[in-house]
């Protein structure tokens, strides 16, 4: 085993490279469309990294919920759980976080705001039962179960705001605000950002050091390297193993949800995730799976979310120029990838 | 007080633009008289709802020498970090063009007291948030008159989508300019519950016609050409029956069964505010745009046109002076709440 030197050294190589690649292939495009590439690069590191509020109340605000979703990934990919149910998980964990969260406005913060988010993780987890249990007693494979299950979310979640938890009023197609004690308080007066950062940051600590001090830890790694090996020559319950991967990664998709409800939007709204349930399978490849890798490859994306706003805003590059320069940027990563296991005489692929 | 509002409109426009011209032959950054923003939750290439709103900011461009700049937000978690980014550089002028961005701007404007935010459709206002609501009632009201006049069986219908208060405000409004022509006139009235589910639509106006109803009108929004697909498909067993667009000019949509539309021009609305703006008389109050500002209005379909008895029209277009006149009020449905603090 040699995973230290192999996700520290090479991921940041990668994520580097594919910066730099997607900068010079946006620029091309940029200019090919008739705009200004200079203007668009200047207004999009500016609105990433310019300000205090461009690094606090934009970048690491976007940055959370990737962090959650791309530690749920990297928690189920690396047992060999092809999860790529986490946007549905998330809108199951959005969903009850608001739910708590209108309800339980008697309740004081302290215990409000953990509510909140343990409702969110574990309606997160519940959402992952299903195809768990399914793969497990019927040997459905999970990549069907998890992707259909995310329309049942969102299609829940559309319902839950026109119909059970509609604003009081019955008028728009949202809920009421959340009660003020089930919000999460600001880390850093007079921005945005919110002590789910925090979270976060715990979050991909505790698994970094699950992977790499715990017995459970070693059971995924080895379940997802080879899931007959680890039954036959290493006695590992992989029945046991792939169900908490698929709770755990479901729960962390779920705090997601949560954790945006309760720090970012105050409400639920149809369309809550622009698909960070699937951009987290990017950031989860990109770190190569590490958890402290995902924390520089989802603030490299809520950087680049950031800035292509800013371009928009300040350099009048639409909207849909910033999607292309996010999936350059997922196939400079796919590419580069390839090219390090290649050069490192790797065998084994991610 | 409106006319007063239409009358400035005009001559400031005027005005503008001749200073305009004269700052651009000048050429260089010469510094914009306010700065404006749009924010739409959708892209402004829809030839709809959103393009609308577009083109009103590039009417704030071009004729009040405004500096624009417009973002598409994906998703709510983007609507305050939005408002932050152009409450932060000194915006004077927002426009938030969906109901959705109400509570992030009510926010926005405790924070950034020095711009004002317009909210298109929305229900909650401040002293610098201000909801600016489309008085569509007023076409539909002349709608329900073509309805009414146009129908041969005396049953005509109504598909809705959400049943939301302003989808609601123009039933009631099309079912009372169709009794003010037929007052025994049968109306009936159906939801599909979504704005972009096509079959469910066309169910929804093919029950109706089955029913008897040979005019149907329809607040569906992307999912009308499913009701005009309905009344086609009735139109081809040798039936007559008519169609009626509602939100934008929809008579080139289906103009063989279109006989006319209840649009809303949403430049024209845009221009209005930022003059009401300009005026220092925006703030602390909705502001509603309806047929007596030119936003509102019943556009008939010129390619059916010959069908419609002349007696008709001239009705329809006396009740549409009416209404600009004040002189005549269609129901309508209020949502606003009472203002935020």
């Amino acid at each position: 085993m040699r995973w230290p030197e192999r996700v520290m050294g090479g991921p940041l190589a990668v994520a580097t490279g594919a910066v730099l690649l997607t900068a010079m292939l946006g620029a091309v495009l940029l200019w090919a469309g008739g705009y200004d590439p200079l203007a668009a690069a200047r207004a999009a590191a500016l609105g990433a990294f310019g300000t205090r509020d461009a690094l606090l109340s934009i970048t690491l605000v976007r940055s959370v919920p990737l962090i959650l979703t791309g530690l749920a990934i990297a928690v189920a990919f690396r047992a060999g759980v092809w999860n790529v149910g986490a946007e549905g998980q998330l809108y199951a964990g959005a969903v009850a976080a608001v739910w708590v969260g209108l309800e339980g406005g008697s309740l004081p913060a302290l215990l409000l705001v953990p509510a909140v988010l343990g409702a969110a993780g574990v309606a997160g987890a519940l959402w992952a039962l299903a195809p768990a249990l399914m793969k497990l007693r019927l040997g459905v494979g999970e990549v069907i179960t998890t992707l259909l299950m995310n329309f049942v979310a969102i299609y829940l979640a559309a319902y839950m705001v026109h119909g059970p938890l509609q604003e009081p009023r019955g008028v728009f197609p949202q809920t009421g605000p959340i009660a003020e004690g089930a919000r999460l308080p600001v880390l850093v007066p007079g921005t945005r950002l919110h002590v789910g950062v925090v979270l976060a940051l715990v979050a991909a600590a505790g698994l970094s050091w699950l992977f790499r001090r715990t017995r459970i830890g070693f059971q995924m790694r080895a379940v997802g390297a080879s899931s007959d090996a680890a039954r036959i020559a290493g006695r590992i319950d992989t029945r046991k193993v792939v169900l908490i991967a698929f709770l755990g990664s479901g729960a962390l998709a779920g705090l997601a949800g949560g954790v945006q409800v309760a720090g970012v939007t105050y409400a639920l709204y149809e369309g809550l995730s622009p698909g960070w349930g699937y951009t987290a399978i990017a950031v989860a490849l990109l770190a190569a799976l590490n958890p402290i890798g995902v924390l520089a490859t989802a603030v490299l994306f809520g950087a680049l979310e950031a800035g292509a706003a800013a371009m928009q805003r300040d350099a009048g590059v639409p909207a849909v120029w910033a999607v292309a320069a996010q999936s350059l940027v997922i196939l400079a990563v796919l590419a580069l990838d390839r090219v390090r296991h290649r050069a490192g005489s790797e065998a084994s692929g991610v | 007080m409106r006319r007063q509002f239409r009358q400035s409109l005009s001559m400031c426009v005027l005005a503008l633009v001749a200073c305009g011209g004269a700052e651009s032959d000048s050429g260089g950054e010469a510094e914009a008289p306010f700065r404006a923003a749009l924010l739409t939750a959708g892209p402004v290439s829809d030839a709809g709802w959103y393009a609308g709103a577009y083109e009103g900011l590039m009417l704030l461009r071009d004729s009040l020498g405004a500096e624009v700049s417009r973002q598409q937000t994906r998703t709510p978690a983007e609507f305050d970090e939005a408002f932050l980014s152009y409450g932060s550089s000194g915006y004077d002028l927002i426009f938030a063009h969906g109901f959705e961005y109400q509570d992030a701007a009510i926010r926005a404007g405790e924070r950034f007291p020095a711009t004002t935010i317009v909210v298109s459709g929305g229900g909650r206002f401040a002293a610098n948030v201000v909801p600016l609501i489309f008085e569509l009632e007023e076409a539909s009201y002349l709608a329900g008159m073509l309805a009414a006049g146009m129908s041969e069986s005396g049953t005509i219908g109504m598909v809705g989508g959400v049943e939301i208060p302003p989808v609601e405000g123009t039933f009631r409004a099309f079912e009372a300019g169709a009794r003010a022509v037929d007052p025994d006139v049968d109306i009936l009235e159906s939801f599909t519950g979504t704005w972009d589910d096509v079959a469910a639509a066309k169910e929804a106006a093919g029950a109706q016609l089955a029913r008897g109803a040979d005019v149907i009108i329809h607040n569906v929004d992307a999912a009308s050409f499913g009701v005009f697909q309905a009344v086609r498909e009735a139109v081809a067993t040798g039936r007559t029956a008519w169609a009626l667009g509602m939100n934008r000019d929809q008579n080139d949509v289906a103009p063989d069964v279109i006989l006319g539309s209840a649009v809303i021009r949403i430049p024209e609305a845009f221009l209005e505010t930022a003059l009401a703006w300009q005026a220092g008389e925006l703030g602390g109050r909705p502001i509603y745009a309806g047929a007596s500002e030119g936003v509102i209005d019943f556009v008939l379909n010129p390619a059916l046109a010959s069908r419609v008895p002349a007696e008709l029209v001239a009705a329809i277009d006396t009740a549409r002076g009416r209404i600009r006149a004040g002189e005549l009020t269609v129901p309508r449905v209020e949502f606003v709440e009472p203002e935020v603090r």
